[in-house]
């Protein structure tokens, strides 16, 4: 099928994919040009492509992380890559988190039968419904005065679990319910435990549904802002955060704050990538006579 | 290799009660078939032996210990699945040492044993593909052969030749029965289908409603059942029931309906006289009649359409208002339209009472 021809299309067609296409990565490249300017050529009126490429913003935002010191960079100011390592841990971490207790919850809102089931279950939703905004006040309130867990990753993992596990939940709900209640049986008479049951035949069967949950956790956790802002103090801010508190009325570092970015958006590409690979679809295909 | 007892074992779901009590004993190294129509509980029977269904009343013994309350695992037991429930994540080897590999059982041992089982099946070029690369008939065997290398004392089977074509179906089914010959173990096999009951049974339970209609070996199911429910179940074509009235006429009895009167054989009418009723259903096997009408007493029927099967043609015939199947050889062809004298053997002859369906 070599010979594969299109038609010819109304040049407004094309005219409309370029404007479309502008406007998605029109951004993206424009942040990319500008974390590799010098502030003069940023800030000059003459501003245009053609300049002189540097890495001294990245050299800047990723000073504790150099294995040499970078000439211009007189004071290294830890914060930017501070930001990068509580937003890993804080995403992995919490992501990790959601996965494990949203899997067996899920599992046992789907196979076990006991009371107030159907209620627990749409009441994961119910928490989905409200707002990050409304949960601020009294997230902060409790986790200052209740808890003592406000400006530490914890109370931010804590609270990014709580707002996940619904979703979560529900996702996995309807991946488990495809895995045919034949193979648990035939686990259990060849001698499976119920751990072993949900270990051994349902999480691997259900590793599509995992990932997809995984790629939305992440994300949400990454990029997450509200919540992190008012929860975090100087030394477990994520970069979200950062970002915004390094633009102060004195100086706005432009060229630093556009590398940062960059820089923000390069995990997320990774995780998604990599757990993208494991939705497969058809894994329970040849397990029943369908 | 235990003796298995069921004393008074009850199945509801809520206040549905799907098996009414019940006792049942299956003998050391048999081979027992529960059949019946879909829904009479044969399935539930079975599920509640693995473990799979709790009882509502009554209990399981092996030999002489109780096992309703152990987990499946801790019952000595393999099943074979409908649907033949493979890992679909897991190789053929990997499905069939499922059971082993959580025993913790030795590697060499492992590895002996699936490949003991693969090759008397024929499945040992399959041991690294996945379920989903192999054909129903390829699957059915990994399923058998999983429950094979558990080496367990008892083996069930739930319908597991149903989802099979009719002719991969006969070959698994000579197959099991020769299986059945060389492994010395309990079997138990659930099915709908009279034929596979009657192949591969030493001994069948026919279930309707949720009751044991009757147990036996094939043979004795066949020629004396003790209802009509058996008797319409068992053989294949299956009995043809009329309805009629017994008299007694010319110092004999004899039964007599719509288009039709049969002189009863001695043995059978003198059981007739001890009972009261005088409307009975007559059963006769679609085999009982035969168109050499000097072997029996004559029946007029009209034959509505001849089945070719090959070497032997079922009749459908009438006799009144009643449907009457007649087994013949195909040498000597009926016409169909026409009325024709069959005769009947009247020593096969089987007399039911019209209101219980108990034979007398």
């Amino acid at each position: 099928m070599s010979d594969k021809t299109y038609d010819k299309q109304n040049p407004a067609f094309y005219a409309l994919l370029v404007a479309l296409v502008v406007m998605a990565v029109g951004p993206i490249a424009m942040m990319l040009m500008t974390s590799f300017k010098l502030n003069v050529d940023i800030m000059s009126d003459t501003s245009s492509l053609i300049f002189m490429p540097t890495l001294r913003n990245y050299e800047t935002a990723l000073c504790d992380f150099l294995w040499y010191e970078a000439a211009h960079v007189d004071y290294c100011d830890k914060t930017f890559g501070r930001a990068l390592v509580n937003s890993l841990i804080i995403s992995l971490v919490s992501t990790v988190l959601t996965l494990v207790i949203g899997c067996m919850a899920a599992y046992a809102l789907v196979r076990f039968r006991f009371m107030g089931r159907d209620t627990v279950s749409l009441s994961t939703l119910a928490m989905r419904m409200v707002p990050p905004a409304v949960l601020l006040v009294p997230v902060f309130g409790i986790w200052t005065f209740q808890f003592q867990i406000d400006g530490t990753r914890a109370g931010i993992i804590l609270v990014y679990v709580a707002m996940n596990l619904p979703f979560v939940i529900w996702i996995l709900q309807s991946f488990i319910v495809q895995v045919p209640i034949q193979l648990e049986e035939a686990a259990r008479m060849d001698g499976a435990g119920p751990f072993q049951v949900f270990f051994l035949v349902v999480l691997p069967l259900i590793k599509p549904g995992l990932a997809a949950a995984a790629i939305f956790t992440f994300r949400v956790a990454w990029n997450e802002f509200l919540l992190a802002n008012a929860l975090a103090d100087r030394n477990s801010r994520t970069v979200p955060v950062t970002i915004v508190n390094s633009m102060t009325e004195f100086d706005i570092d432009w060229g630093v704050i556009m590398a940062t970015g960059m820089l923000l958006a390069i995990p997320p590409i990774i995780f998604t990538f990599v757990a993208s690979r494991q939705i497969i679809t058809g894994m329970t295909a040849g397990a029943v006579k369908g | 290799m235990p003796k298995i007892t069921f004393d008074q074992v009850a199945k509801s779901y809520g206040s549905v009660e799907v098996l009414p009590p019940f006792d049942l004993a299956l003998d050391d190294g048999e081979f027992t078939v529960l059949v019946g129509p879909s829904g009479c509980g044969k399935s539930t029977t079975l599920r509640m032996l693995a473990g799979l269904e709790t009882l509502s009343g009554g209990e399981i013994f092996f030999d002489e210990k109780p096992i309703s309350k152990l987990e499946p695992k801790d019952r000595d037991l393999a099943m074979v699945f409908q649907d033949y429930a493979l890992y679909p994540h897991m190789t053929i080897a990997k499905n069939m040492s499922f059971a082993l590999r959580l025993a913790r059982a030795p590697k060499s041992e492992i590895e002996e044993k699936v490949r003991r089982v693969a090759e008397m099946l024929n499945i040992a070029p399959l041991l690294d593909r996945k379920p989903a690369e192999l054909s129903g008939g390829q699957r059915q065997r990994v399923a058998m052969g999983r429950a094979l290398v558990r080496d367990a004392g008892t083996f069930l089977f739930d319908e597991p030749l149903s989802n099979l074509d009719a002719k991969l179906r006969g070959k698994m089914r000579a197959e099991l029965a020769e299986m059945r010959d060389t492994i010395d173990k309990n079997m138990v096999y659930v099915t709908h289908d009279q034929v596979e009951a009657m192949t591969l049974g030493d001994r069948i339970v026919v279930m309707s409603d949720g009751l044991i209609q009757q147990q036996g070996t094939p043979e004795e199911l066949f020629k004396s059942p003790v209802n009509k429910f058996v008797a319409g179940f068992i053989g294949s074509p299956s009995m043809n029931f009329i309805d009629g009235e017994l008299v007694d006429d010319d110092g004999k009895t004899w039964v007599h309906g719509d288009g039709f009167k049969l002189p009863l054989d001695l043995d059978i009418s003198a059981r007739m006289n001890d009972v009261q009723t005088r409307a009975v259903t007559v059963g006769l096997r679609p085999s009982s009649l035969t168109t050499d009408i000097s072997r029996g007493a004559p029946i007029e029927l009209k034959v509505v359409v001849s089945e070719y099967l090959g070497a032997q043609s079922v009749l459908v015939t009438r006799c009144g208002g009643a449907d009457v199947l007649v087994e013949t050889q195909s040498t000597s062809p009926v016409r169909a339209g026409s009325v024709q004298t069959f005769g009947v053997l009247t020593n096969e002859i089987m007399i039911f009472d019209k209101a219980s369906g108990l034979r007398l």
